[in-house]
């Protein structure tokens, strides 16, 4: 079943006197409980696909659809609302608030939602628990190394629950080790608690932790046949041709 | 209710950009204190020259003269004054100061009639040490203003010289007029003899009235009845005699108000600075709060809300400081022996922490605005 549906989602914006779309007319299916990886050229409109489905910006033209609320319709009061109920947003450089401390930074999204001290207390700590950072929580994010600092940005994404998880290049930022960690964290809450996951990544081997991964290219869908040639300077060619996700890239799209 | 939720958010950013935070109260409270610090000079100067409704004292000066080492006026004159209808009392006062140009610490004497005083005063002062018997019993005996003791560190029994006169302290008394608080009372005689042919000479005469509504035909009355003498007389009511004593300081302090809402401007120019600097720098982090599902006008009261903490740490500081040194000092501007109290008033500290709210509200409000409207995509494309 359909969760989220992009319908000729078109996003365009203006920069000095040139007029940029990086998304132009996408169609998009995913369902409930998917785990996508996006990939792309730089400028192919990945993050701002990521930034239409996370609700932090609005499309131009085309609908989006998600759990049946057309989230393009919404006032931006109503959206920020949305966004804190449903949407977890995971940043490549983490984004944590550098004068509060582990504890503080996750418990942030409840703040905005009436719960009793002694249960806001609880979700956050099982949230650090959740993503193996319990005993880091008095420290403050310059006291945490990248890995650390990426798993306390996964537990604020998902300490209000939200059905989706967007992330972008959760990993970017992150030694190998650190990424595969984090990766398996991802998968875990995609696979044990069921959440919507969708990640853009440049890193090929990220997507080996997708149930799915879509290429972009000029703000639509790459066409099967174009695939290995836009993606060329973004990755091995090695590694497009033999992953078995990567040479299924279109199946969520519309024909 | 989600602005009070979030409110430790706000105190962390105070308390933990401790430089930032340090520098802008440190700068706040300076100009608070220099704020406070003029707004008790501006009550001072308004209570000592603003006329109250129950206010039946005049002041009979000589003519054309401002300084008590010229005002000579015969002792006599009393027995005429009390003779004018509407007058229930003139008591005789030779006043000496250990200065006479405008100063912050000014011992002035007031020779006086000591039984006639006491009839006079009689449930006006309150003896808050010593012996009103003490002060009535001895020739020396003063009778000191608990502003002036304060200022001077003077108990009963200990004795002080100034103006070249020699005193007993017998009692402290306090009073709710700022003249009395500021002076010592003698016994007229005494700082008369203290002068080198001063016996039958007075400085003033302070006369009661019966109603406030005959001050003025009154003294209209007394200056007619002298106009003619060899020593003609000024009469004003007490407080325009202060205004006009005092004018000099009146003045200043009336530039003074200046410096006071140059101080003002100065707070809001530093928080406005503070918040600025802040907002510029933490756009990512507004952002992040919006992705978080913070709606624009929480962050936006999230920012006021920071400004008006550190406004109000900062006024808060400044403002008491100022009121403890002005409470702990005693200051008063005198000047022709008249006081103009510096009156810290607790209130004043009330009045500080009101303006500092106001002053964080608006320097906040134009960042917090443009913050709460900025496009959470733009911002950080941009960072």
């Amino acid at each position: 079943m359909t969760f989220i549906q992009c319908r000729g989602l078109t996003r365009e914006y203006r920069k000095g006197d040139n007029l940029i779309k990086p998304l132009d007319g996408l169609d998009l299916d995913v369902p409930r409980g998917d785990l996508l990886a996006l990939m792309g050229p730089s400028g192919s409109g990945k993050t701002t696909l990521l930034n239409l489905i996370a609700g932090i910006d609005s499309p131009t033209a085309g609908t989006l659809t998600i759990d049946g609320v057309d989230i393009g319709e919404l006032s931006r009061r109503k959206l920020a609302a949305w966004r804190s109920a449903h949407v977890g947003y995971v940043f490549q450089l983490y984004n944590l608030v550098p004068v509060l401390t582990a504890y503080e930074n996750v418990e942030l999204p409840l703040l905005l939602h009436k719960l009793p001290r002694r249960q806001r207390h609880a979700r956050v700590a099982q949230a650090l628990e959740r993503v193996g950072i319990a005993d880091r929580a008095d420290h403050f994010p310059r006291q945490l190394s990248g890995g650390q600092e990426q798993r306390v940005a996964i537990a604020r994404a998902i300490v209000t629950d939200p059905d989706i998880i967007v992330a972008d290049e959760p990993t970017g930022d992150l030694d190998k080790a650190s990424a595969h960690a984090v990766m398996l964290l991802l998968q875990s809450l995609n696979s044990e608690l069921g959440k919507t996951i969708i990640m853009v990544t440049h890193d090929p081997h990220t997507t080996d932790y997708a149930k799915r991964t879509l290429h972009l290219d000029k703000g639509r869908l790459a066409e099967a046949g174009t695939l290995q040639t836009e993606t060329d300077h973004d990755r091995p060619t090695e590694q497009a041709q033999t992953s078995p996700r990567a040479a299924r890239p279109l199946e969520g799209a519309r024909p | 209710m989600k602005l009070l939720r979030c409110f430790p958010y706000v105190s962390k950013q105070v308390v933990r950009h401790r430089v930032r935070s340090l520098l802008t109260v440190v700068g706040i409270a300076i100009a608070m204190f220099l704020f406070t610090a003029v707004q008790a000079m501006n009550r001072g100067v308004t209570e000592a020259t603003s006329a109250k409704a129950n206010d039946t004292t005049l002041v009979v000066y000589r003519a054309d003269r401002y300084c008590p080492a010229t005002s000579r006026l015969p002792q006599d004159y009393q027995s005429r004054i009390e003779r004018v209808e509407g007058v229930t009392a003139a008591i005789p006062i030779k006043v000496v100061v250990s200065n006479c140009r405008a100063s912050l610490d000014v011992v002035t004497f007031r020779g006086v009639p000591k039984d006639d005083f006491i009839d006079e005063r009689r449930g006006e002062l309150d003896v808050v040490a010593g012996s009103l018997d003490d002060w009535k019993r001895r020739t020396d005996a003063a009778l000191v203003g608990e502003t002036l003791a304060n200022r001077r560190g003077l108990k009963p029994g200990q004795s002080f010289t100034a103006a070249g006169i020699t005193a007993y302290v017998a009692a402290v008394l306090r009073s709710d007029d700022a003249q009395d608080q500021n002076v010592a009372y003698t016994s007229l005689e005494f700082v008369q003899l203290a002068g080198r042919d001063d016996l039958g000479v007075v400085t003033q005469f302070n006369v009661k009235v019966a109603d406030a509504a005959l001050l003025e035909p009154v003294a209209k009355q007394i200056d007619a009845i002298f106009d003619a003498a060899q020593e003609p007389t000024a009469t004003f009511t007490e407080q325009a005699f202060i205004g006009r004593v005092a004018d000099d300081i009146v003045e200043l302090v009336g530039f003074a108000r200046w410096l006071g809402l140059g101080c003002l401007a100065a707070v809001l120019a530093l928080v406005a600075n503070s918040i600025v600097l802040g907002v510029q720098s933490r756009v990512s982090e507004h952002a992040v709060l919006q992705t978080l599902g913070y709606p624009g006008p929480l962050i936006a009261a999230l920012i006021v809300a920071e400004g008006v903490a550190l406004a109000l740490t900062g006024g808060l500081l400044g403002a008491a400081a100022a009121i403890a040194v002005g409470r702990y000092g005693s200051f008063a501007f005198s000047v022709e022996g008249t006081s103009i109290p510096i009156v810290a008033d607790p209130a004043l500290l009330l009045t500080g922490l009101l303006v500092c709210g106001v002053i964080g509200v608006l320097a906040g409000l134009v960042p917090a605005l443009q913050a709460s409207r900025r496009e959470i995509a733009e911002c950080f494309r941009a960072a």
